[in-house]
């Protein structure tokens, strides 16, 4: 992970959330993370922003059941987001086999809630009840189908022992103009 | 920019339009207009459309001219046109008001958005409509459609007019047909009545079916003639028809159960896409059009057959085309329009204009036809070395004169390959926002696209190039002074059209002493849906949907009437039960029939006969051999701009579609050996290309194996790859790919042989074979694309 300006910078022209991350300068510290690079993908590194918040205990490994979402609030009350064990590698996913994930389910196009909506046997969350978008919860909550525009917004994760940390959020919650 | 030690330079507009003007005369003058040649897109608003069609069409007047989407122009779905439907009659309003919806070759979910959310879905959500789906491949809205009570029909490419005739059957068989309707709206030879023979004296003369076949073999002389051969082709049969299309017994006597309307009580609606007629464009939809009859559907609220359209539509003809100069002809009939691409191909075109297009990239068989475009500019010796205007001139008078081809592109962005490899002259176009334009929406709604910032540098609107380009040639009457003059004049050409009839909204504003695009601005992002008519101050137009078609605001205002007179929008075409007001139509003309009655001599619908043998060659030849798959291909609602930048500027979609993808079943993936995340190469060597214009003289000239026998096609090669998808939701023995990819375009592989009914292409008849080359980077990793399947409910 890195955390500084000239990354930043090089964002704005090359990441999951391009003109979001102005937004972000105004609230919560920030940050980017270095996606997994491709080789050959024709852009330079990707970056995506990480709106950092206070480190928050979520929940324990060992509880989680595979394909069993559970919900849970952060970075403030009001957001509830799923935690879930998908039983496949994911991207930024944490435990032995890289498949525990968080995301908040809201969908990114306008807002339709896609809490209950998890498919176990695709590891994507959809159709939106409201236009049918499907998002791929191994692969940053990327958009498989559908009118959105942008990833569903990714809680990191860190484990600590059994316990699971929330740290961040890759991406803007829909319907606000900043994470805070 | 001037093209300049193979580098493309900036110059002045006049140096750029002095070089165009000149080398355009010369061509005309020494070559012929035939020679001369424009390639145009057919919708980026009416006065750019206007403006290019009156200077090619009716002041140069060549033949060789043709939309963006095909090689020729022309109707686009000729069977439904034939048999006296609007193609753009319907209403967005009839779409949700239907108790049955048969949905061909298109998902609205990926490529009509705004109907599909807000009138098609909530009606399957509300009203419980449901959705006949017919498609290759499941699609987030089939999977919907379906899992609401509707019904997904998973065809092979190019034989969805087995699958109609069919389910026609079986509603003849079964008396499921609406008599009421067919007895009163069809046309019947045998009656005394004024129908199809007797209409104005002439016969059957005048119906476009007898402009491209004497054969007997199209019509109907109705429903009666209808019915007897289609229980006599072997093709309706529903075990030879599951056969040929893939779809199971089953769900075809599901479909008919579905569209049974005995009792004439069920509505029934039809919207079609590219899927159907750009596979087998006459014998799709002639089809489509009879089972549409069979079903009581053509002509009443609800009850609707026409496209559901694509991008919003703003063509406009300035000129006329010259159809006695193309060398196209049926087989022993009349002339067909030109098929540009074979004109290109045969060495014929020595100046082409592109505008707002790629040509080559988003036509059939495109490797191929770059092919073509290297020999006849890159290629060829006289290359421009210079940037003195004389000099420029004399070296690409040379070209042509060599047999080259000079090549100017006209777009919004540098296009590669047309604009970056080909053109010798780039000329860099203002879009919307940076120009007041305007177009009309899929139900014929007008509307005015503000001019909200200025265009880049010294980019302009294209009636403005084409303007400065024909007074050098020295055409007249290109003084316009604004996009609202060209507006203006061009509203009396727009009188003909069913999709933007607007001349009556002209008259009113100058009534009322506005200019056009003042009062149209006052209709807001509503617009008014054409044909705009004047009637009388106090008329109530009250069909249903009617709320839609202005806003309410101007309905009740004064800005809409002078003297005793009003203008209202339409919310249907040929909307039979609608008692039209009387007189006044004389105020502005419109052709009344067009507004209660269907577009044929009678007034009454045609019955088509869709002979399956006339394609039957072609397809036994086209379809898949041994371990070869369909590759047919499509637009997603991801990247629906196709041929814009969409791909390569927005970086999630970058991120999503670094590369096409293709999907593929699991059982044929795994004869092959390949995995989701697998680059793949798909590939053919029998890519046939109708190589040369000719004219058809016996009648079956034009018939695919008389071309073979002739020596008309060549066999070319092509490959693209793509990122494997496997999925169960794309029908086994086809594959899918998004067909506009920049550089892995699918349409390599599509067979460069228009239907020589109609001269369209069947772009989705693609065929090759699979084969894994190696893994791709995405394969494992997670950051671009994602393989899980679209049809997840």
């Amino acid at each position: 992970m890195v955390n500084n300006e000239d990354k930043e910078k090089e964002c704005l022209t090359n990441c999951l959330t391009t003109r979001r991350q102005f937004l972000f300068m105004s609230g919560a510290a920030t940050a980017t993370i270095l996606l997994t690079q491709i080789p050959g993908l024709g852009l330079s590194n990707a970056f995506a922003v990480v709106a950092k918040y206070p480190r928050q205990k979520i929940g324990k490994l060992s509880a989680l059941k595979q394909d069993m979402p559970v919900t849970f609030s952060y970075p403030s009350k009001d957001v509830k987001n799923i935690l879930v064990k998908l039983g496949a590698p994911a991207g930024a996913g944490i435990g032995k086999g890289k498949d525990v994930v968080a995301f908040n389910p809201v969908c990114t196009h306008m807002g339709g809630n896609l809490e209950k909506a998890y498919h176990a046997e695709y590891k994507v969350l959809g159709q939106c009840p409201f236009h049918l978008s499907t998002f791929d919860l191994t692969r940053h909550g990327i958009i498989v189908s559908g009118h959105a525009t942008e990833s569903l917004p990714q809680i990191e994760l860190e484990l600590e022992g059994d316990d699971i940390y929330a740290t961040g959020v890759i991406g803007l919650v829909y319907g606000r103009n900043s994470n805070i | 920019m001037i093209r300049v030690f193979d580098t493309l330079m900036p110059v002045s507009w006049d140096l750029a339009l002095d070089v165009a003007a000149e080398i355009s005369k010369y061509v005309i003058k020494n070559h012929s207009e035939n020679a001369w040649a424009c390639k145009t897109y057919s919708y980026q608003f009416i006065e750019n459309t206007y403006a290019i069609t009156r200077f090619a069409l009716k002041d140069i007047n060549t033949p060789a001219f043709a939309w963006h989407d095909s090689p020729a122009v022309g109707e686009e779905s000729a069977g439904i046109a034939f048999a006296g439907f609007q193609t753009f009659g319907p209403g967005y309003w009839d779409r949700a008001n239907a108790d049955v919806l048969f949905i061909s070759g298109t998902d609205p979910y990926e490529t009509k958005t705004i109907l599909w959310n807000e009138w098609i879905m909530p009606a399957i959500k509300k009203r419980g409509m449901k959705v006949i789906m017919v498609l290759p491949r499941k699609t987030a809205g089939a999977a919907f459609a379906e899992a609401n009570g509707g019904l997904f029909l998973d065809v092979y490419p190019g034989t969805d007019t087995v699958l109609h005739m069919a389910i026609a059957r079986i509603l003849v068989e079964n008396n499921w047909v609406d008599m009421e309707f067919i007895k009163n709206w069809t046309s019947n030879f045998f009656s005394e009545l004024w129908e199809t023979e007797s209409g104005f004296g002439r016969g059957t003369r005048n119906t476009h079916w007898q402009w491209i076949t004497t054969w007997g073999k199209l019509e109907a002389k109705g429903f009666e003639d209808f019915k007897k051969w289609l229980l006599g082709e072997k093709e309706s049969d529903i075990n030879t028809a599951s056969q040929i299309t893939g779809v199971s017994v089953e769900k075809i006597r599901k479909a008919a159960e579905m569209l049974a309307n005995g009792d004439g009580k069920k509505k029934v609606s039809f919207g079609y896409e590219k899927g159907l007629y750009w596979s087998n464009n006459y014998l799709g939809t002639a089809s489509l059009g009879s089972l549409a009859l069979l079903t009581g559907c053509g002509n009443r609220p609800g009850r609707v057959l026409g496209r559901f359209g694509g991008h919003q539509r703003g063509g406009l003809g300035g000129g006329n085309y010259p159809g006695n100069k193309s060398p196209d002809k049926f087989g022993g009939r009349r002339r067909l329009t030109m098929d540009m691409d074979r004109w290109v191909e045969s060495g014929h075109v020595r100046f082409a204009w592109v505008v707002g297009n790629t040509w080559m990239s988003a036509m059939a068989g495109s490797q191929s036809q770059m092919d073509t475009f290297n020999k006849l500019t890159r290629h060829n010796p006289n290359q421009v070395m210079s940037l003195v205007k004389e000099e420029i001139i004399e070296t690409l008078k040379k070209r042509v004169d060599s047999g080259g081809m000079v090549v100017v592109n006209q777009d919004i962005y540098l296009r590669d390959p047309i604009g970056a490899k080909y053109a010798d002259i780039v000329l860099p176009a203002a879009t919307w926002g940076e120009e007041n334009f305007t177009r009309a929406n899929g139900e014929r709604r007008l509307r005015l696209y503000s001019k909200f910032y200025d265009a880049p540098g010294e980019a302009k609107p294209d009636w403005w190039i084409v303007a400065q380009w024909a007074k050098k040639m020295g055409f007249e009457g290109y003084d316009w002074k604004d996009s609202n003059d060209v507006f203006t004049e061009g509203a009396r050409f727009s009188r003909g059209r069913q999709d933007n009839n607007y001349d009556a909204l002209v008259w009113m504003a100058k009534k009322k002493g506005v200019k056009a695009y003042e009062l149209l601005r006052k209709f807001g992002t509503t617009g008014i849906q054409c044909p705009v008519i004047v009637v009388d101050e106090d008329y109530k137009y009250d069909r249903p949907g009617w709320e839609y078609t202005m806003p309410k605001a101007m309905r009740d205002s004064q800005d809409i009437r002078a003297d005793g007179y009003k203008i209202i929008g339409v919310a249907r075409l040929q909307d039979s039960e609608w008692k039209l007001p009387d007189a006044h139509f004389g105020a502005r003309y419109i052709d009344p029939k067009n507004l209660t009655a269907f577009n044929t001599q009678s007034g009454k619908a045609n019955w088509l006969k869709s002979p399956w043998d006339i394609f039957s060659d072609f397809f036994d030849f086209i379809k898949p051999k041994e371990d070869e798959l369909w590759v047919t291909n499509g637009r997603i609602n991801e990247i629906w701009q196709s041929g814009f930048d969409d791909v390569e500027r927005r970086p999630y979609i970058t991120q999503r579609f670094p590369e096409n993808f293709i999907e593929i079943h699991p059982d044929d993936a795994k004869a092959r050996g390949i995995e989701s995340g697998d680059m793949v190469l798909a590939y053919s060597e029998r890519i046939p290309v109708w190589k040369d214009s000719n004219m058809g003289t016996n009648a079956l000239d034009t018939k695919y194996s008389n071309l073979v026998k002739q020596g008309h096609i060549k066999m070319t090669k092509a490959s693209v790859t793509a990122v494997a998808m496997v999925t169960p939701a794309v029908k086994k023995g086809v594959s899918f790919m998004y067909f506009l990819h920049p550089t892995q375009p699918a349409n390599s592989l599509a067979p460069r042989v228009p239907d020589p009914l109609t001269n369209q292409y069947r772009y989705k008849l693609g065929v090759g074979k699979v084969k894994k080359i190696g893994e791709s980077p995405y394969k494992n990793e997670f950051r671009a694309m994602t393989f899980a399947r679209r049809d997840i409910v």
